[in-house]
């Protein structure tokens, strides 16, 4: 039961999730908070690895309110880095969906598919907060006119943490889908729902809006093929495996 | 209570006062330029400018990096510029060891972004030490924060916009929403399928009946019927919404300019309505500004009331202010934070703050916040300064400056900054005055030693200049421009048309009317294709046939669109092969004697009488003679009493003899009345013989044509043709209404060939030749094609030279769409002029094309003269020309009616184009791309919006630049000094507006070569004043 707890503080149910989301807004270093997402989940998939017990279906429930309360918390945030890690919270949550069938490798992946993305977000916030104090949507709109590379990547990045196809994370979701109950599974489908409204309401403080000049540079071309080429070879490997696994 | 006729009044008065800075908005199918800020006109130009910035949040001038790319490409005027500044200067207390006069040049032509020294909270003490990298000094806040909290919230602001700024709710949004859709249901002149009921009572009538039982605002927690509940009348219901809402009596104007701004497009729409007593939906569905400011302030107080219950937000004036006072520095935070200017490093700590509500959490983070801020504008400031300083070589001594000395300094620079745009400006249009008067022929003209082969008379549209001057390359013709509307007014009733069309400038009204008549035509021929046309529009139209049709013949719309997207040219001429021939027809342009006016009303009266006898009594026409009839209208008409032979006839009792007769009078309107009305509607078709002359002779006059006329004098009205577009008929002729020039070409040609005009106009010293004929055409701007019409009315002697004529007007199209096709496409510079008319003619076919043309895009110039003055010049399509001789306008009449037509109409065409071009998202109407259709009577961005006004970013701006250089209108007057003064002085509209500095004006003297120039109040002649800058030019 201990490292049921302790997966579920690292895999973050709420409010044992406050620990994470707290952590990553100390961090005030990108790469610090890239990391933390990234390897955060993969503590818990490894605790739950090790206990013997079968998940009991409160755990997946329990998983599925605190990803849906987070859900619902998205559509409010306007802080990039905090939105990365709420979506985070509220993705890595439904790792528990898998959980009661003991697939490690398939939740170590499923985990991975959704913690990338968003700990790219975090980096991305951190372009944003070098250039204009705070990466804080609807402050300083029109990004798409002044900064047209990072608008595109920003977009792509949050299309993929939101599960969008192609995107590994959207067959993971279906291969989700596919081991819930018909009543998760809708409860599930919700949240994803919610994602999606709320990554366009933060796209649209961003990117939309007027042009207002900031005469800011915009991101730089190596950086922007090391992005594109992370996400490429992410969406490539994920249709690699997780078209093998359905 | 209910509100007292005294108070209606009052509030009447006080929303047309409170409208009068919204421009008008004409419906687009008859698009007419003006000026946005035509109701500032009598400011002078720059305040004008700052009070359009106020009222619609929109910019005067253009960016300062765009203004230093003129310099570059050398269109700004140095010298102008450097004696601007001088002049500023002039007021400005000097500052030791500084040159403010290169430091301000250096500003001007070497930083690209403002300084924009509006701090809210750093002062200048904060400046300079954050300039020097020194510390700042702890600030105290409390008074500060009451006083200026009290300072920027007033009273007249709608409560609505000060909730949304302190609670980040969308009241605004939803407001405007909810009135667009109102608006959208009642204004629609046929979108629709179904109509908003009970249009005919007016706006606010039919508004409130289908409020009052509206589900869905109940639903919203919006009760409209408690507030409706309290007037029947819009002036009470505005009263009593202020009156609830708190707001002071003495700032309802204010208010009520606020709310009438905040969609200045649906205002400017209805405001135009409301006068225009001609308008077909104006005069069957009312509405006032009066109907639609009662209904936005209704929609405000429920939104606001419904936000108050659900969310606890302020629903008045006096408990906003409470809560600003209990609250400030809440209040404080709330506004940085909902409007969006937060510190982005704080955002998170002042949303967090103002989330929770406590008190103590904000008041510990407000001193933080504000000496960040403080820090930051310093900072901000500070760096700007010190990269102006440094360039300006000047940074040690203003580094070195006391306090006194750099408040000075910053407050400098700030009104700089704010009377910047207008220094560019006048350097701007100096430049361009300078190249114009410089090029100009001032020299008389040499005598021709015979007459030109033809004579034509285009537009002054600035687009005919182009085609004018190949038109005189190619050929032996002599051309001339006049308003399009070539001098007469005309209400005009085409042949499928059932409504007047106005073919006139909007400032003139047309007192005869003209009517179309076909030769011969049976109205039961119609086209298959038009038939199948009508069929599937309706198809479309309908609520349910859609769901069938698309299956049944959603291929055929397919064809179409494959069609109209791949091959536009030939699939439209394969289309319009499908349409018969439109066939000759004439106009009526004879006034009707009393006696013809009186027995056509008698022949139609009678024939209402024979079919009312058959419908209301089922008696035909074979059962009743002339005489029975003849009774029946006289009885009708009151002109006979007693019992009718036609009822005698029928064993009619005197009760349904009397009830037909009423229905004779009520419904077949057959009274004394509406004989009158029908008289005086007749009395307008046509011109008397007195007034065609006049108007002939006036056109004639006007331009300097009197004598040495050529066989051929063409006419050459002017329109556009273009898919797709809704701003059709702004590229049509603006003399003409927003419509094309055709009639008025054809009117003006049928007067003129008449023998008995020329008799007369003879006697006015007014030789016509009488091989001359004047033969009408039409030029189509898009496409460059200049086609004659009524040439079947052309004398057999003329036809042996129609195919010369043809010939040049063909070449100079072509040469003109070379010219003209490489100014749109970057690909087209390497087109011969064969393949760029092939081209032009592609554009007007082709529905994807959102730029078919650039229309009077870079207008920038007015020409009263004869042609000889610029007929050597290339006027880049940049120039009205309106021919003019003084000699033939002794008493300077022709040259006010000049000033007061077609010079205001061009007024409000450059200003139309100066103010899309400055700020095209608040004066323009944005990107065609995400237009819709209103209504059938404007656009809108996306499917819900303000109308859109002014001119879409396509036409004057290029790649996101404008393409149209932003200037006023320089006039230029070819007259002596005095005859020129005194016809500008004489109009009183014209002498404002150059006076007031909305036209530049120029006089070019042809007596003593010498130009005068307006400027600073007075004339000025032109040599002495050039003189003087050149020198300084030199000096600086």
């Amino acid at each position: 039961m201990a490292l049921t707890l302790a997966a579920a503080f690292f895999l973050p149910l709420f409010p044992l999730s406050i620990v994470f989301n707290g952590l990553l807004m100390r961090l005030s270093n990108p790469y610090a908070r890239f990391a933390l997402v990234l390897l955060w989940p993969q503590i818990g998939i490894a605790a739950l690895s090790f206990t013997n017990q079968a998940i009991p279906e409160y755990m997946v429930i329990w998983a599925i309110i605190s990803s849906g309360l987070y859900a619902l918390r998205l559509l409010t945030v306007r802080d990039l880095g905090l939105w990365a890690g709420f979506l985070a919270s509220s993705s890595l949550a439904l790792t528990w969906g898998l959980a009661a069938h003991h697939t490690p490798v398939e939740m170590h992946l499923f985990a991975f598919w959704f913690s990338l993305p968003a700990a790219l977000l975090t980096l991305l916030a951190g372009s944003l907060s070098r250039r204009f104090g705070a990466a804080y949507a609807g402050l300083y709109g029109g990004l798409a006119s002044s900064m047209p590379r990072l608008s595109i990547l920003l977009v792509i990045t949050a299309f993929v943490a939101i599960a969008t196809p192609p995107s590994p994370g959207f067959f993971a979701m279906l291969n989700l889908l596919q081991r819930l109950s018909l009543l998760a599974a809708i409860g599930v489908l919700a949240i994803w729902l919610l994602w999606s409204w709320a990554a366009t309401k933060l796209m649209q403080g961003f990117v939309l809006g007027a042009d207002r000049r900031h005469g800011l540079p915009d991101l730089g071309s190596a950086a922007i093929l090391l992005y594109m080429g992370v996400l490429c070879v992410f969406v490539v490997t994920g249709l690699y495996i997780t078209g093998d696994a359905l | 209570m209910k509100c007292t006729l005294g108070t209606r009044l009052r509030i009447r008065a006080m929303v047309h006062v409170a409208g009068e800075p919204i421009p008008n908005f004409w419906p687009m199918r008859t698009f007419i330029h003006h000026n946005p800020l035509y109701g500032l006109e009598h400011m002078p130009f720059q305040q004008a400018v700052e009070e359009g910035s106020r009222l619609f949040h929109a910019d005067g001038y253009l960016p300062r990096a765009t203004y230093q790319g003129y310099l570059e490409q050398g269109k700004i005027d140095m010298a102008t510029l450097t004696a601007q500044i001088g002049r500023f200067l002039a007021g400005q207390p000097e500052i030791p060891g500084v040159d403010l006069q290169v430091l301000l040049m250096t500003l001007a032509t070497k930083i690209r972004e403002p300084l924009s020294i509006r701090p809210t909270i750093a002062d200048s003490k904060d400046m300079h030490a954050a300039l020097k990298g020194n510390a700042l000094t702890p600030g105290a806040w409390d008074d500060w924060l009451k006083e200026g909290l009290k300072a920027d919230i007033s009273p007249a602001c709608p409560v609505y916009t000060i909730v949304d700024e302190l609670f980040g709710t969308a009241i605004g949004t939803s407001l405007d929403e909810l009135v667009i859709k109102s608006c959208l249901d009642f204004f629609d002149e046929g979108q629709s399928v179904w109509q908003m009921p009970g249009r005919e009572q007016g706006l606010f009538r039919a508004w409130s009946a289908l409020a009052e039982r509206n589900l869905r605002l109940f639903i919203r927690g919006l009760h409209i019927k408690n507030i409706l509940r309290a007037d029947d009348t819009p002036e009470g219901i505005i009263s009593h919404v202020l009156t609830e809402l708190g707001v002071p009596e003495d700032a309802w104007l204010d208010y009520f300019t606020r709310e009438l701004t905040r969609l200045h497009g649906w205002a400017g729409f209805i405001r135009w309505r409301s006068s225009a007593k001609h308008y077909h939906w104006s005069r069957n569905f009312p509405a006032g500004m009066v109907d639609y400011l009662a209904i936005r302030l209704v929609l405000g107080l429920a939104l606001l009331r419904e936000h108050a219950q659900s969310k606890g937000t302020p629903a008045s004036v006096a408990e906003l202010m409470r809560f600003i006072e209990e609250r400030p520095a809440e209040t404080y935070l709330r506004r940085e934070f909902h409007g969006g200017r937060v510190l982005p490093v704080l955002a998170v700590e002042v949303e967090k703050a103002i989330c929770s509500g406590r008190e103590s959490r904000i008041s510990r983070l407000l001193p933080i916040y504000l000496e960040k801020k403080r820090e930051q504008e310093a900072k901000h400031l500070g760096t700007g300064l010190r990269a102006l300083a440094s360039q300006a070589g000047m940074l040690k001594p203003i580094e070195e400056l006391g306090e006194i000395e750099f408040h000075q300094l910053t407050g400098i620079l700030t009104r700089f900054e704010n009377e910047e745009g207008q220094m560019w400006l006048n350097a701007q249009e100096t430049h361009y005055m300078r190249r114009l008067l410089n090029g100009l022929d001032l020299a008389s003209p040499a005598p021709r030693d015979k007459r030109p082969f033809a004579q034509v008379m285009f537009c002054i549209d600035v687009r005919s200049e182009r085609i004018r001057r190949h038109l005189e390359k190619v050929g032996d013709y002599q051309t001339y421009g006049i308003a399009g509307f070539f001098g007469i007014p005309v209400g005009f009733i085409g042949m499928d048309k059932g409504s007047e069309t106005q073919l006139c400038p909007v400032v003139v009204s047309p007192k005869n009317l003209v009517l179309e008549l076909d030769i011969a035509r049976n109205p039961d021929d119609q086209a298959l294709a038009s038939v199948l046309e009508q069929v599937f529009h309706e198809l479309k139209a309908s609520i349910l046939s859609p769901f069938i049709t698309v299956e049944a013949i959603g291929m055929l719309f397919g064809l179409d669109m494959f069609g109209k997207s791949f091959a536009p040219l030939a699939y439209n001429r394969w289309r319009q092969h499908l349409h018969p021939e439109r066939l000759d027809s004439r106009l009526l342009l004879d006034k009707l004697s009393r006696e013809d006016a009186d027995s056509i009303i008698r022949s139609l009266q009678r024939a209402m009488i024979v079919k009312a006898i058959s419908r209301d009594l089922g008696i035909e026409r074979e059962a009743v003679t002339d005489e029975m009839i003849r009774e029946l209208r006289e009885t009708a008409l009151g002109n006979h009493e007693g019992p009718t032979a036609f009822a005698n006839q029928f064993k009619l009792d005197t009760r349904t003899e009397q009830n037909f007769l009423e229905r004779l009078r009520g419904v077949y309107r057959i009274n004394s009345g509406y004989t009158q009305i029908q008289l005086e509607r007749l009395g307008r078709i046509g011109f008397t013989l007195d007034e065609q002359v006049h108007f002939v002779s006036q056109a004639l006059r006007s331009i300097g044509l009197t004598s040495n006329f050529s066989r051929f004098v063409l006419l050459a009205g002017h329109g556009s043709t273009s898919e797709n577009n809704p701003y059709e008929s702004a590229l049509d002729c603006g003399a003409c209404g927003g419509n094309h020039g055709i009639v008025n070409a054809r009117v003006l040609a049928q007067i003129a060939n008449k023998p008995s005009v020329r008799e007369r106009l003879r006697a006015q010293g007014i030789e016509i030749a009488n091989d001359t004929w004047f033969v009408p055409a039409f030029h189509n701007t898009t496409t460059d094609e200049v086609k004659l019409h009524d040439l079947s009315l052309l004398p057999p002697s003329h036809l042996v030279y129609l195919e010369r004529l043809n010939n040049g007007l063909r070449a100079a199209s072509r040469l003109c769409a070379a010219e003209r096709m490489a100014t749109l496409q970057e690909s087209a510079h390497a087109e011969n002029p064969a393949q760029a008319y092939r081209h032009a003619q592609r554009n007007a076919m082709d529905w994807s094309q959102v730029r078919p043309e650039w229309g009077l895009s870079r207008n920038a110039a007015f020409l009263i003269g004869r042609r000889h003055l610029t007929e050597q010049l290339d006027l880049d399509g940049r120039v009205f020309l309106h021919s003019y001789d003084y000699r033939c306008d002794p008493k300077a009449r022709l040259l006010e009616n000049i000033l007061t037509g077609p010079l205001v109409v061009g007024q409000w065409i450059s200003m139309e184009h100066y103010f899309s071009a400055v700020d095209n998202e608040h004066y323009g109407s944005g990107s065609k791309v995400y237009h819709n259709v209103a209504g059938l009577f404007g656009v809108m961005t996306g499917n819900l919006s303000d109308l859109r006004t002014g001119l879409p970013a396509q036409t004057v701006l290029k790649n996101g630049e404008p393409y149209h250089e932003p200037m006023r209108l320089l006039t230029v007057i070819e007259a002596p000094l005095e005859h020129a003064r005194q016809a500008v002085e004489g109009v009183v509209k014209v002498r404002n507006l150059v006076h007031n500095g909305w036209v530049r004006m120029a006089i070019a003297d042809p007596v003593t070569g010498a130009f005068y120039v307006f400027e600073e109040g007075a004339w000025q002649l032109r040599h002495a004043h050039e003189k003087e800058l050149l020198e300084k030019e030199i000096a600086a």
